[in-house]
């Protein structure tokens, strides 16, 4: 198969892989103990939007770096791509986990450290977006921008690690570490639907970074056009 | 003035020439600048000329490293050499209307201040004498800048771009306000600087267009 | 002629131009002080010294004294870069310093200011309050590297904001996230010394507080020469 074959058939994949995902995760995955109903269902949406919006923060960061070292306006692109995406599942992410907390806890939000956690992560995208919005140059706002992520990238861990040192969580712990070796306290069926949706998220985000990059490339060339 | 300047010329052995090629400036859909290309070196002054938002402004702070271009490049060359951004602020003067001295200090304070951070202060006594031969009064050196008229704070701007002696100097509308008097005393101090300083003006000041070895004119 | 001047110098030479336009003018302090006086004034009058209930007073009024501190802090730490870009100074500072002795004179500047300000708010906090301090060293030390990361943290973005259009709503959007962890672990270090007088109360709160400072203190020095010039 050729690389343009490839390409074409690759969203189509992704869409039924997807769609797999979803009728697994509603009906066929083993009801979990210890949650009320059904609604550990959500679980299969939930994390996977959580955890592709942490890999955009990490996609920004290292295109930030690259636009800092490289000066290639593509380079903000992706970052700001990146950030775009991931403010998007950073929203899906909160409202499926506060749907999941009323059911769960009764409460839509309990400040949570997982909860606090991406809630800056949010305020940290809208920041992003305001200072891109307010610097006209687009060299300048490039390399602010680029700045800010890297700063702010390098403040996250701090939450991350020291609140929930503070509080207690709420958080079901899907993942148990015992003497060194991480065991998973869930159900084969329904690790194999969760690890499936957690490909399939990543899969979506990475089709439609691709996306938001060509583009860019698109918009850059017809700039260089107009120029020449 | 003329001691002051003749040490100049002993100082600045270097010679830097700045190079630029294709210089093109887009703020968002508006392009400013497209694809100028010129030098700047000592003796040989470059004018850039131009109706109002033809780009003289914004040429100079792409080729003082303060803004990047779209498209294009900027060199500073000592020789052949190019040299890093790092080492073209040192080397570089400039005087442009978004330059203002600081109105909560004296004139005076205003130079030794930019002479500390440049490793220049030598005491007042330069500094002085500097502002004087700007035609700035002893009895206004220790007065705000705050209190100070347009055209004394351009001479104190002006002060400010040469006190440091600097290889490369690029003055933006330098007669900003000057009178008669003024003008002629900047006149006095280019000349007196451009064998050994590469230097660009931005005006539309026919007297300043007459200093010119090279010239740019950009369209609007 | 090239540069002769140590990087120690220049920024001295900034810091003491900071000063010497802040006592002339007094935006920057007058701004904090009054902001910190009035939430202060307007703290104590509403809970005063006895509305709380016993429990609950280490926890809620060290949250209370690091919200007015950071809030006082955002009306006046973004000045120190947004005035150089107001009155069109920045430029001339840009060419003739080098980047990292304007962060180091900025951030220096900063943190004296705010050291100012706590010296007057704490303890006027604890009368008006009536708040019993167990471990005096203990928050000294906090209200100290709370205060050095703190205008760490607001310096940098005060550089970021400076350069962008409406640069002062911009400030505490972009600084509060950033110093959510900082918030969290000052008021945490701020209740231990309020209830125990052991140094070791406030140790986890400060070994936070201080490695953080640290971290943003070097990213902040290797990113500020871009913010700064481009």
């Amino acid at each position: 198969m050729t690389k343009d074959a490839l390409k074409a058939v690759l969203p189509w994949v992704l869409g039924l892989w997807l769609a797999g995902v979803t009728v697994a995760g509603l009906l066929w995955a083993p009801a979990a103990a210890g949650f009320h109903g059904d609604s550990f269902r959500i679980v299969f949406f939930h994390v996977p939007q959580a955890w592709v919006a942490v890999l955009a923060f990490c996609v920004n960061l290292v295109a930030s770096i690259r636009y800092l070292r490289t000066r290639a306006p593509l380079d903000d692109a992706r970052a700001a791509a990146a950030a775009r995406l991931g403010m998007l599942f950073a929203i899906l992410a909160t409202v499926t986990g506060s749907i999941f907390a009323k059911l769960e806890w009764g409460m839509f939000w309990n400040w949570d450290p997982r909860e606090t956690s991406i809630v800056i992560l949010l305020l940290i995208y809208a920041a992003y977006f305001a200072l891109r919005q307010a610097v006209v140059d687009e060299e300048r706002r490039a390399s602010l921008a680029a700045a800010f992520a890297i700063f702010a990238f390098v403040t996250m861990p701090f939450l991350i690690f020291v609140i929930p040192r503070v509080y207690s969580s709420l958080h079901p712990n899907l993942v148990e570490a015992t003497q060194g070796a991480v065991r998973f306290k869930m159900d084969p069926g329904m690790r194999l639907v969760l690890f499936s949706a957690l490909a399939g998220f990543t899969g979506l985000f990475a089709w439609l970074y691709s996306f938001e990059v060509r583009l860019a490339r698109v918009l850059a060339a017809r700039h260089s056009r107009e120029e020449a | 003035m003329g001691v002051v300047i003749r040490e100049v010329i002993v100082l600045n052995a270097g010679v830097v020439t700045v190079r630029f090629d294709g210089v093109t400036k887009r703020f968002g859909r508006q392009r400013v600048l497209a694809g100028v290309g010129g030098e700047v070196r000592p003796g040989h002054l470059l004018v850039v000329a131009g109706p109002n938002g033809s780009g003289k402004s914004t040429l100079l702070n792409i080729l003082a490293g303060l803004l990047r271009p779209s498209y294009g490049e900027v060199r500073y060359l000592d020789g052949d050499v190019p040299l890093p951004r790092d080492d073209w602020y040192p080397r570089l003067g400039m005087a442009a209307p978004d330059m203002a001295p600081y109105e909560e200090l004296s004139a005076l304070a205003n130079l030794r201040l930019f002479a500390r951070l440049r490793g220049c202060y030598n005491g007042d006594g330069p500094l002085g004498t500097l502002l004087e031969e700007l035609g700035l009064a002893a009895a206004h050196h220790d007065r705000l800048i705050a209190a100070f008229s347009s055209g004394m704070r351009q001479r104190v701007k002006l002060a400010q771009a040469t006190l440091h002696l600097p290889e490369v100097l690029l003055l933006d509308e330098p007669s900003a306000n000057l009178d008669a008097d003024g003008h002629l005393r900047l006149g006095t101090l280019v000349e007196r600087l451009k064998p050994t300083t590469a230097i660009a003006v931005a005006t539309n000041d026919p007297r300043e267009i007459a200093w010119g070895d090279a010239k740019i004119e950009l369209a609007g | 002629m090239m540069r002769r001047s140590s990087l120690l110098a220049e920024s001295l030479a900034i810091v003491c131009k900071e000063l010497a336009s802040e006592l002339r003018q007094r935006v920057a302090l007058s701004a904090i002080g009054l902001f910190a006086i009035t939430t202060l004034i307007a703290v104590a009058y509403q809970i005063g010294p006895y509305s709380l209930a016993e429990n609950d007073r280490p926890f809620l009024l060290s949250a209370l004294l690091w919200i007015i501190l950071f809030f006082a802090s955002m009306a006046g730490l973004a000045r120190v870069f947004v005035k150089e870009e107001d009155a069109h100074t920045a430029k001339t500072l840009r060419l003739a310093a080098r980047p990292h002795a304007v962060l180091l004179g900025k951030l220096v500047f900063n943190l004296l200011l705010l050291l100012a300000l706590e010296v007057v708010v704490v303890p006027l906090y604890c009368g008006l309050m009536g708040l019993r301090i167990e471990g005096v060293l203990g928050l000294v030390l906090v209200m100290l590297a709370g205060g050095a990361t703190l205008s760490i943290s607001a310096t940098f973005v005060a550089a970021l904001i400076a350069r962008a259009s409406g640069s002062n709503t911009l400030f505490p959007i972009l600084a509060l996230p950033l110093l959510l962890p900082l918030l969290v672990a000052a008021i945490a270090g701020t209740r231990a010394a309020v209830g125990s007088p052991e140094l070791g109360a406030v140790l986890p709160a400060l070994r936070a507080i201080s490695s953080l400072g640290g971290v943003t203190m070097v990213t902040a020095l290797l990113l500020f020469p871009v913010v700064w010039r481009d």
